[in-house]
């Protein structure tokens, strides 16, 4: 949403945006004007407090090799005899990398100016265990038992806790990225299911379960339950609305859950969600390459490039590009040589990917290539730990200064937000 | 069961939780409470933390005992005849020549190609038509049979903490499953994970070295950390790092040298298939200097060393204490109870006895404020229905799998996560929605996961079975259809032919779930209880299932909601209960 107002109208107007009044349940309407008060309580110190961050994840260790392809490279092609992208595919955009040929979204994000990628991310003493290395990416504390998500600890530190579904978590369970000491995200996978079951009586006592919220009991726990359920009955009329009656011209392609979330997402900064942070996970270990990758690879990226440029178009269309920007991580690349099954083992270091506004975001190539031929046990040496591209999103994008607080270390920025 | 030994509960659990005065003081306060202090409801509060709750029944016969009686009575399970238990009942899927069992497809054609047989099958002679598709079928079978044998091992232990006579041994090792967390997703092969299950239960209350022991030489452990790829010439540190930082000490206790140099230690212990196996070609024999001993240590050694140390005690004594006492806990209990775990050689059952009589365990914040895991959730709710065996329609692993908990799976290496991140808005509507599935379970509709192939795979016996061949038959759809291809342009084999022979042979070997719904009567038990009016039903309820007393908003609206329905009628209880069993209170153990 561009808008020229103060942020404080801004805040009035823009907390359930344009489509107030026209779709939104009775409840929420009535609420406006207290909802209003909270969020402009808890976003005192906000400097951007307009922008939403959505996070992507691409879970199983996606082969970066044979996603950003490093074409000019002989020794990409000496490891990589049987499973390496042939130079004349690749969509090439420098003259030493190219997208994998299946990425033609990811190739107009590029030219476009919308989309910046940054190599070799990755931390030091990697974990080559799905759960290790994912569970770092998602605490941003490699190698340490920290409880809480990165994104949960944005909003612990930043977000009005008192506020309802500043954070929403596409999937069927909650990701340890947005887990929070004093936020409860909003989960939910099919918003066709995120209701109570029951008959049309019962559903009329269970609706009222947790209006009483915010009264404060001796339990604490139970006081957490309650609002729980009051956000629960609030948010899943609205979501299950929101996103059954989104409509958009715009071709996600067939990318199944993905391209579905993210759809989701759009449904709901488009009903005016106040939402700030977004995650949405590309499931199920998918991108776990071992064995025979070519064509399965292939058909994720584009699902994957398909999907992200969607959505990206669609936030557009809504006149919110200005005040969104996906950030995309897996939790670790893959091995530099091929194996002997046409696929590939776990790995090291991999790009990560930021996209944007063409000027809100500086688009272009970030970090240092990391050689492909000064290994370590066969493994890409990391150029750029990952915690640099949070530290970027959170100072640079969200505006929150204490990103080093949040990390629990300083990391540079990669200037990257204009 | 009479009403008038209940009235006087309701009494004391709205004073406990409203008022309370001696119970406030309580706070960490670890001395024993007295004989006068005992009372039903703190007997109810015993028998939901120490086990999986029970019927009114249950809680009466606690409550006519001495604390230190009541206590005894879970903790002293040793002495209970638990000769009922049924041992988990192998359907014997595991042929001979499938151990190893190969770790991927590519690895199992491999070998097929190499020997000419692999998984104890042999591959087809030289020229025939995808020669070695027995091979990837006998692949797949292992696969699918592993699931279904790990599903029917989940359905096992959730019937065995229903029905056992022993509800703390069974609380205790879920809480070492969710400790030394091991997920069969990863080891696939039910047979470590039983014979895990075996080695947790039997040292449950005994001492943490005899556990720690076990789980490192356990091949389920083994194999999930990868401690078989730990060698001399290339330490692993996966499970050198999870012993110190989640089984023992915790983080901000030991160096990254001490990773490493433990690490060392455990070089070369792995597993051949179900048994332990020492390998002295893989083993660094070296010295080493973990924490503050040097020598050439081995995996007992640094288990010896970790167990010098403070921070061990305190770590898994506050692990429990939050397990099952509440998330909060201040640093003087914390070092008191780690120091008298510590000095009575880490033996649990003291610990736990300690901490069931103390007046702290019974203070306030420790009374229904913990929310329910899935699986106790679901366990207990059967529990207090007084059911005497466990539901399988609907699904046991369905129901908590869809709350973020099954059994044999944790999602990670550090277990579940608990507490409030089991809760989200979704997951707290579907902890209320799978009670409509038990109170009305429809055996018509249900199908049994155990005997379900996914769309994809069924397509293709439906296809062979217009006649098609095989090439035709696993051809999928339109769109998808270059990538799909791939799979059977092998000419060795078909990977989704494979795949669907592999669900037919684990369906002809897996024995199926046996399925049945709940054997409830809520009318009897209402009228056992003598609850004639909608008032005095709702309150029984909330009684019966319930922490804390219900909201008077909600109890006014249940009430309203039976008003007109008959209390002879089985499905208008059920209707009832499912309000009851709804409301947010009902996440509170």
């Amino acid at each position: 949403m561009t808008c020229n107002c103060s942020r404080r109208e801004f805040l009035a107007r823009g907390l359930y945006g344009v489509s107030l009044g026209a779709g939104l349940p009775v409840f929420l309407s009535r609420t406006t004007a207290a909802l209003t008060a909270q969020a402009l309580q808890g976003t005192s110190m906000e400097k951007h407090p307009e922008r939403i961050l959505v996070v992507l994840e691409l879970s199983g260790g996606n082969d970066g090799l044979n996603t950003v392809v490093p074409h000019g490279d002989p020794a990409y092609y000496r490891a990589r005899p049987r499973i390496g992208i042939p130079a004349k595919e690749v969509l090439k955009v420098t003259d030493t990398f190219g997208f994998h040929p299946s990425m033609v979204g990811f190739e107009r994000l590029y030219k476009d100016g919308r989309m910046g990628v940054v190599h070799g991310c990755g931390y030091d003493h990697p974990s080559l265990s799905h759960f290790s290395s994912m569970s770092y990416w998602h605490t941003g504390v490699p190698n340490a038992g920290e409880p809480l998500g990165w994104l949960g600890r944005v909003a612990d530190d930043h977000l009005d806790a008192k506020s309802r579904n500043l954070i929403v978590n596409i999937g069927t369970s909650q990701s340890l990225a947005v887990r929070s000491a004093k936020h409860s995200p909003l989960v939910f996978n099919d918003p066709a299911t995120f209701r109570r079951d029951g008959t049309d009586d019962q559903k009329k006592v269970l609706a009222q379960f947790g209006a009483d919220a915010g009264a404060p009991a001796s339990n604490a726990t139970l006081d957490f339950l309650t609002a729980t359920a009051k956000n629960a009955a609030d948010s899943s009329d609205f979501v299950r609305q929101a996103a059954s009656s989104y409509r958009t011209p715009v071709d996600y392609g067939i990318g199944g859950a993905f391209g579905g979330g993210l759809q989701r997402v759009a449904a709901l900064i488009a009903a005016g969600m106040k939402t700030r942070l977004y995650y949405v996970s590309y499931p199920g270990n998918a991108f776990d390459t071992h064995v025979q990758q070519g064509d399965v690879h292939s058909r994720l990226l584009m699902y994957t490039a398909d999907a992200v440029r969607a959505f990206l178009d669609d936030v557009a269309r809504l006149g919110r590009a200005d005040d969104v920007a996906v950030m995309m991580f897996t939790e670790f690349g893959r091995r530099v040589e091929e194996n002997g099954s046409l696929g590939t083992d776990h790995g090291t270091a991999g790009p990560m990917f930021l996209f944007g506004k063409h000027d809100r975001i500086k688009g272009g190539f970030y970090g240092r290539p990391p050689s492909l031929t000064d290994l370590d046990d066969g493994n890409l040496k990391m150029t750029t730990d990952f915690r640099s591209v949070y530290a970027t999103a959170i100072k640079e994008w969200l505006g929150y200064e204490d990103a080093a607080t949040i990390l629990k270390g300083r990391f540079d920025t990669l200037n990257a937000f204009a | 069961m009479s009403r008038r030994l209940w009235f006087p509960v309701w009494v004391l659990a709205g004073a406990a939780v409203l008022a309370a005065p001696a119970s406030s003081s309580w706070i960490d306060d670890l001395s024993p409470i007295s004989n006068a202090d005992w009372n039903v409801e703190r007997a109810a509060h015993l028998l939901e933390r120490g086990g999986f709750g029970g019927t009114p029944e249950d809680v009466a016969r606690l409550a006519a005992l001495t604390p230190q009686q009541a206590v005894d009575s879970l903790v002293e399970y040793a002495r209970i005849d638990n000769s009922g238990a049924q041992p988990f009942e192998e359907s014997g899927i595991w042929d001979p020549g499938m151990d190893p069992f190969p770790p991927s497809r590519a690895d199992a054609v491999r070998q097929g190609r190499e020997r000419g047989e692999a998984l104890g099958v042999k591959a087809l002679p030289e020229g025939s038509p995808r020669r070695l598709q027995p091979v990837v079928d006998k692949f797949f079978y292992g696969l699918r049979a592993n699931s279904i044998e790990t599903q029917r091992l989940g359905v096992w232990w959730a019937n065995r903490m229903l029905t056992s006579k022993r509800p703390l041994e069974e609380k205790l090792t879920l809480f070492w499953h969710g400790h030394f967390a091991t997920g069969d997703a990863k080891v696939r092969d039910y047979r470590m994970m039983l014979r895990q299950n075996a080695m947790l239960r039997q040292n449950a209350e005994g001492s943490l070295r005899a556990l720690l022991v076990g789980i490192l030489k356990d091949p389920a452990m083994l194999v999930y950390l990868d401690n078989g790829e730990n060698v001399k010439a290339h330490p692993n540190e996966n499970f050198g790092r999870e012993l110190l930082e989640l089984f023992t000490m915790g983080v901000g206790h030991y160096s990254e040298k001490d990773v490493r140099e433990g690490a060392r230690a455990f070089t070369g212990w792995t597993n051949d298939v179900l048994a332990f196996k020492f390998d002295q070609d893989q083993h660094d024999f070296g010295a080493k200097t973990f924490l503050d001993r040097t020598g050439p240590l081995d995996g007992t050694d640094i288990i010896d060393t970790i167990l010098t140390q403070p921070a061990t005690g305190e770590h898994v004594a506050a692990k429990l204490y939050r397990y099952f006492v509440r998330d909060d806990m201040s640093p003087a209990v914390k070092t008191e109870l780690g120091r008298s775990f510590r000095a009575s050689g880490y033996e649990v059952k003291p610990l736990l006895r300690r901490i069931f009589l103390s007046k702290d365990f019974y203070s306030q914040p420790s009374t229904a404020t913990q929310i329910k895991s899935p699986v106790v959730l679901v366990i207990s709710t059967y529990k207090k229905m007084g059911l005497r065996a466990l539901p399988t329609i609907p699904d046991f692993g369905r129901l908590t799998g869809a709350l973020g908990q099954t059994l044999f799976d944790p999602p990670n290496v550090a277990g579940w996560a608990g507490g409030r991140t089991w809760i989200t808005p979704a997951t707290l509507m579907q902890r209320g929605n799978l009670f409509r599935d038990v109170l009305f379970a429809d055996a018509a509709r249900f199908r049994a996961p155990d005997r379900l192939m996914p769309a994809t795979y069924a397509r293709v016996g439906d296809n062979l079975a217009k006649g098609m061949n095989i090439t035709e038959a696993t051809k999928e759809g339109t769109g998808d259809a270059e990538s799909n291809a791939q799979v059977d342009r092998d000419e060795d084999y078909n990977t989704r032919y494979a795949s669907y022979r592999g669900y037919l042979m684990a369906f002809e070997r897996a024995k199926p779930i046996p399925r049945s719904a709940a054997e409830l009567s809520l009318v009897a038990m209402a009228s056992a209880a003598h609850a004639g009016t909608p008032e005095a039903l709702v309150d029984y309820f909330a009684r019966r299932f319930l922490s804390v007393p219900l909201p008077e908003k909600d109890r006014t609206a249940f009430v309203e909601f039976f008003r007109g329905k008959s209390v002879t009628s089985e499905s208008a209880l059920r209707e009832l209960l499912y309000l009851v069993l709804s409301a947010p209170e009902y996440q509170l153990s």
